[in-house]
């Protein structure tokens, strides 16, 4: 039994409502606290990590001039790939922008840079160096260095009230402040490789840290950060996500256990290759394994929102059942659906639907559900797909 | 079939209002400002606080209590080592037989007396002990940008207790001065700075020279 039409309005207004879908963020904002406090230590970084290069630049320009070109395509690519991901109630651009700006340099060079190097050095005091060269960087940096990226979500939830609603927006958030962390830091450790040999031979003292780097980054920041942004947005609840402690707290330690196993990896293997290669892959696939749950344990929720913004459409007859079922799926759900045309061409069609129907979910969030121009021209884009008419544009 | 000229009438042509971002409610200004964004702004600039003041603070005051006893040997990557002077502190680096878990040295060491800093760096170099000086000085004046320490005099020669040549050059700086020394050991490069105030004694600088003396990397000859 289908819910009359105006039951189905009243609940996507709701869900557009509960979201945060579509809505625009503005960044300059005066009259909030968390924009002064945003502004101070992203330029306290930034101020910082450009001293740094420009200081350096002179003995290490080879070399820096590599790691900036190397670690931005690979930036692009995650880039590429967290916005990929969060292809069902979007976040806006301009707030991954602010995400990578933190994570890159306050939560580096305002935060973190200063805090490890300190209880570093306490621990070599304390326990002596040899101890602080085995477990140190294990027991320093995963603390200080989620928190600092954790801290980032707090202000962009002060920042953003209306727009961060869920734990997948913090899974995404998250991954951006990581994207941004790991990026920065990378390019600081490449710039330590090139002086590492008095200065000469910067490319090949830099190469195999940067290729390591980006090996290792698959399963590094970027997902520490996004499991720790699901992880705060159930601690601390919002309005689309009720508030969850024990699951909060659980992905906020857990990020921490596998950067600490990380950073412990050399002093767990002992002298062994074999047994280093091996717990560095077993770290790393844990991580992504542990980073799918996530994703899948958060993303229902978006999933429930495409359905309800899009089930007014299906009811309407601009989309299907099927393609309903498909737009609120995962990918298993959309590439079965894709694979019910009876040949290439039916398949292709099938998957522009999807595509243009994504578009309309969009417009609609961006419209709060009214029927503007742009509203009706992305529906009858959906319905100009399906009928294989070639674009006028 | 679906079609996308079918009813839509229930829908509102025009989106309901809603205010812009920086919109702040009249109940939730405090001096103008949103109090609800004060607390986790306070909450992160607290974080700040400890993380970027705090905790160097109390480094700065904890002092170091690994000091060298008579006999101690330094141990860096590939077998470098060096002795360091009894009654110096260990600010960086571990004691040969005191490896890290992972087999592997440290490339550089640090120790220090009263304001004299003596440290050891190792990496593999291409060249000889006079080449390597010539990089290092390079460098540290490209890093320097004509600021800090520069090379006072011309290369001259060193020889280490194991019977190594090295080279050497005296640096000095508006307040401070210090000797950079450098060998080339079967491909690995040492380098070897030390630095303190302008007025330091003669016992320092006899210590700093014993240290230098006292490198040695495992199956070399002289060269």
């Amino acid at each position: 039994m289908t819910a009359p039409l105006a039951d189905l309005d009243r609940a996507r207004d709701s869900a557009l409502d509960a979201s945060g879908w579509g809505r625009r963020f503005t960044f300059y904002q005066p009259r909030n606290f968390a924009f002064w406090g945003y502004l101070a230590l992203v330029g306290t970084g930034m101020f910082v990590a450009v001293s740094n290069v420009t200081s350096e630049y002179d003995a290490y320009s080879q070399a820096i001039a590599l790691a900036i070109t190397s670690f931005s395509i690979y930036a692009a690519l995650f880039w590429w790939f967290t916005v990929h991901i969060d292809h069902y109630a979007k976040l806006p651009t301009k707030l991954m922008v602010v995400a990578f700006l933190w994570g890159g340099f306050a939560a580096t060079w305002a935060m973190a840079a200063a805090a490890n190097d300190a209880i570093l050095a306490l621990y070599a005091k304390s326990f002596g160096q040899t101890w602080a060269l085995n477990w140190g960087a294990g027991l320093s940096a995963p603390f200080t260095e989620e928190t600092a990226k954790g801290s980032g979500l707090l202000l962009l939830i002060a920042l953003a009230p209306r727009q961060v609603r869920t734990a997948f927006d913090g899974f995404i958030l998250g991954a951006f402040i990581g994207l941004g962390f790991q990026i920065i830091e990378d390019i600081a450790y490449a710039m330590t490789s090139a002086g590492s040999q008095f200065g000469a031979n910067q490319i090949g003292a830099s190469i195999g840290t940067i290729f390591l780097r980006m090996v290792s980054g698959v399963a590094a920041h970027i997902v520490y950060s996004a499991i720790f942004g699901a992880g705060l947005i159930y601690l601390l609840g919002r309005p689309a996500e009720p508030r969850r402690v024990g699951r909060g707290l659980l992905l906020v330690a857990t990020p921490m256990l596998l950067h600490g196993t990380w950073d412990s990896v050399g002093a767990i293997a002992g002298s062994s290759a074999l047994a280093l290669i091996g717990l560095l892959v077993a770290v790393i696939v844990i991580a992504l394994v542990i980073t799918a749950r996530v994703y899948e344990l958060t993303v229902r929720r978006e999933r429930e929102f495409v359905r309800e913004v899009m089930a007014p459409e299906e009811a309407r007859n601009v989309i299907t059942a099927a393609e309903l079922d498909a737009m609120a799926g995962n990918r298993k759900a959309r590439k079965a659906y894709r694979k019910t045309g009876r040949d290439r061409r039916e398949r292709k069609r099938a998957r522009w639907v999807l595509n243009a129907a994504y578009d309309l979910a969009d417009e609609l969030a961006a419209a709060r559900g009214a029927d503007t121009d742009r509203v009706r021209f992305a529906r009858a884009e959906v319905g100009r797909i399906r009928a294989g008419v070639p674009a006028a544009w | 079939m679906p079609d996308h000229d079918a009813d839509t009438s229930s829908a509102p042509a025009a989106p309901r209002f809603e205010p812009d971002g920086g919109w702040v409610p009249a109940d939730e200004r405090l001096l103008g400002v949103d109090r609800r964004t004060i607390a986790p702004t306070l909450a992160v600039f607290l974080l700040v606080i400890v993380m970027s003041v705090v905790l160097p603070v109390i480094n700065t005051r904890v002092p170091y209590h690994d000091i060298v006893r008579a006999g101690d040997v330094v141990e860096l990557q590939d077998g470098v080592t060096f002795v360091p002077e009894a009654g110096w502190g260990i600010t960086s680096g571990v004691r040969a037989g005191n490896a890290p878990l992972s087999g592997v040295y440290p490339a550089t060491a640090s120790v220090e007396s009263r304001a004299v800093r003596f440290t050891v760096h190792t990496a593999p170099f291409d060249g000889d002990a006079n080449k390597l000086l010539d990089q290092i000085v390079t460098t540290s004046e490209a890093l320097n940008r004509g600021r800090g320490v520069r090379v006072a005099s011309a290369h001259t020669t060193i020889v280490t207790d194991q019977g190594k040549q090295g080279a050497m050059a005296r640096v000095t700086g508006p307040h401070s001065g210090g000797v950079i020394a450098a060998f080339v050991f079967n491909g690995r490069g040492v380098e070897a700075v030390a630095t303190g105030p302008s007025d330091t004694g003669a016992e320092p600088t006899a210590a700093v020279f014993r240290m230098i003396r006292s490198i040695r990397a495992p199956g070399e000859g002289t060269r």
